[in-house]
């Protein structure tokens, strides 16, 4: 349990590599047939957002981070919640068991829970490691909504 | 630092009460010697002090102080945490014994009783054993002062024991970094609470971080309020996204898009070009990120409408203008 500490990098990649990777999603999902067709708005709504997150999961280095990799995971199986599901229970390491049987009358676990089930990939890691992934993706989600809000900025209409 | 915390000790010390202070010294001197040479030996500044305070007692002080001089080498490698964590408390625990009378027979007794458990347990090379010494003789109260330097002493002990282990096993395994963790008064010191106490720790350093990042949550104090902030501030930003791709997805269809792959080569060559004028007026930190709208943004809508336009407006604004005016032109 005792280990060094090192000190916490959470370095986000710039604006433009978010950027590139969110335009290369969207021209490949333009080049798909159904994809502009007026009426199925909805689907085209979940293509994007899905998109989005797999090229913010990719700009913010690809495997190097837990949610990451869960979130292209994800994207891969095509399902939204049971993925998450079924990784708690298979993958439940020694150290998440271990802080389970302990505190779980706590507030912070149960905060915890709570940010567990908006981080993807949150219920394979331990509190102290979730809080870090939090951070490194709250960086990256404010990275990816200013890249989108300039696209759509740029795109609208005057 | 430390000279300057040394120098008053001295002065108050009365004769009667050297042992156990007097050897706190050596310890501080000792580290001090640590501190300037982080991984000589320091055998013969040790033999010196040695023979120069031999008069009563020689044996236990020397049989104790060459048990430190086997473990002192090893202390460089843990310097950051142990010393900092020992060094504070070692201050403290001098202010304590400076003012009181200890007996030198029952202290000498007590210390070689400590000083042998330790070097036992060193030998079986278990760190968490060690911790559990540390703590047992934390928890003996016979002579109230004498307990706390004591283990503060045997804390020293056992850190330094573990670094020793540590830079003998440093080249073999990579991955034996200790955080020594100072067991306080009055709190439990079993081994499991400790480690507790250290992941505790570990958990309330990152959120401070975490604190730091999210905007509006210096004013909440309290590890539940903070963690809600959080929770609030990661949902907004996915509804964000999802709000944006909505958006993106209305917009779109609505100009023709027919983009091919000669275009996107165009726009990445063209963005690969842009890169030094990018970095050179990179925006800060996002520490601040508005909901809409925008306050970067106001300037952005003459892109569309002037392709052409690739000079540089303003620093924070040019990486938008660029991109969307490159961006516009491959639509077309």
């Amino acid at each position: 349990m005792a280990s060094a500490d090192k000190p916490i990098n959470t370095d986000v990649p710039e604006k433009d590599v978010f950027a590139l990777h969110f335009l290369q999603s969207l021209s490949n999902l333009r080049r798909q047939n159904t994809f502009n067709s007026p009426e199925k708005t909805n689907d085209r709504v979940k293509k994007i957002k899905k998109a989005a997150y797999v090229s913010m999961a990719r700009a913010a280095g690809g495997t190097s981070r837990l949610w990451s990799r869960a979130l292209l995971r994800r994207a891969a199986k095509e399902t939204n919640k049971v993925v998450r599901f079924s990784r708690r229970k298979k993958r439940v390491t020694w150290l998440r068991r271990r802080s389970n049987r302990r505190d779980p009358v706590e507030e912070e676990e149960k905060e915890a829970e709570r940010l567990r089930n908006l981080v993807p990939g949150g219920g394979a890691m331990e509190t102290s490691k979730l809080i870090e992934e939090t951070a490194y993706y709250i960086k990256c989600l404010s990275m990816q909504v200013k890249v989108m809000q300039c696209l759509v900025d740029g795109l609208s209409p005057k | 630092m430390l000279e300057g915390l040394v120098s008053p000790e001295n002065l108050s010390l009365s004769y009667a009460d050297m042992s156990v202070p007097e050897r706190l010294k050596w310890l501080q001197q000792h580290q001090q010697q640590e501190v300037l040479s982080l991984s000589s030996n320091d055998s013969p500044d040790l033999l010196q002090i040695l023979q120069f305070h031999g008069s009563n007692n020689d044996e236990l002080l020397q049989s104790t102080f060459s048990h430190f001089q086997m473990v002192g080498s090893g202390f460089g490698t843990n310097y950051n945490m142990g010393f900092g964590h020992s060094h504070e408390a070692m201050d403290g625990c001098i202010s304590r014994t400076s003012s009181c009378q200890i007996h030198p027979p029952d202290t000498m007794g007590v210390m070689l009783k400590n000083s042998e458990e330790n070097r036992a347990i060193s030998l079986k090379n278990k760190r968490k054993s060690e911790v559990k010494t540390r703590e047992e003789e934390k928890t003996e109260k016979k002579i109230k002062v004498e307990a706390e330097t004591e283990s503060n002493i045997s804390n020293k002990e056992a850190s330094s024991d573990t670094s020793k282990e540590t830079s003998k096993g440093a080249s073999q395994i990579q991955k034996l970094d200790y955080i020594h963790v100072r067991a306080r008064r009055g709190e439990a010191t079993d081994r499991h609470s400790l480690a507790e106490r250290a992941r505790r720790e570990k958990i309330s350093k990152k959120m401070k971080y975490l604190q730091d990042l999210v905007p509006g949550c210096n004013t909440v104090t309290g590890k539940a309020g903070v963690l809600d902030e959080i929770i609030n501030y990661v949902q907004s930003l996915q509804r964000q996204v999802e709000f944006l791709s909505m958006k993106l997805a209305v917009i779109n269809p609505e100009l023709e898009l027919g983009v091919e792959d000669l275009s996107v080569k165009q726009f990445q060559a063209a963005y690969f070009t842009n890169f030094p004028v990018v970095i050179a007026s990179k925006p800060s930190v996002m520490v601040d990120v508005p909901l809409f709208p925008l306050d970067q943004q106001g300037s952005l809508n003459l892109s569309v409408s002037n392709p052409n336009q690739t000079s540089i407006d303003a620093p924070s604004e040019s990486w938008e203008t660029q991109s969307q005016s490159l961006f516009a032109s491959v639509l077309r």
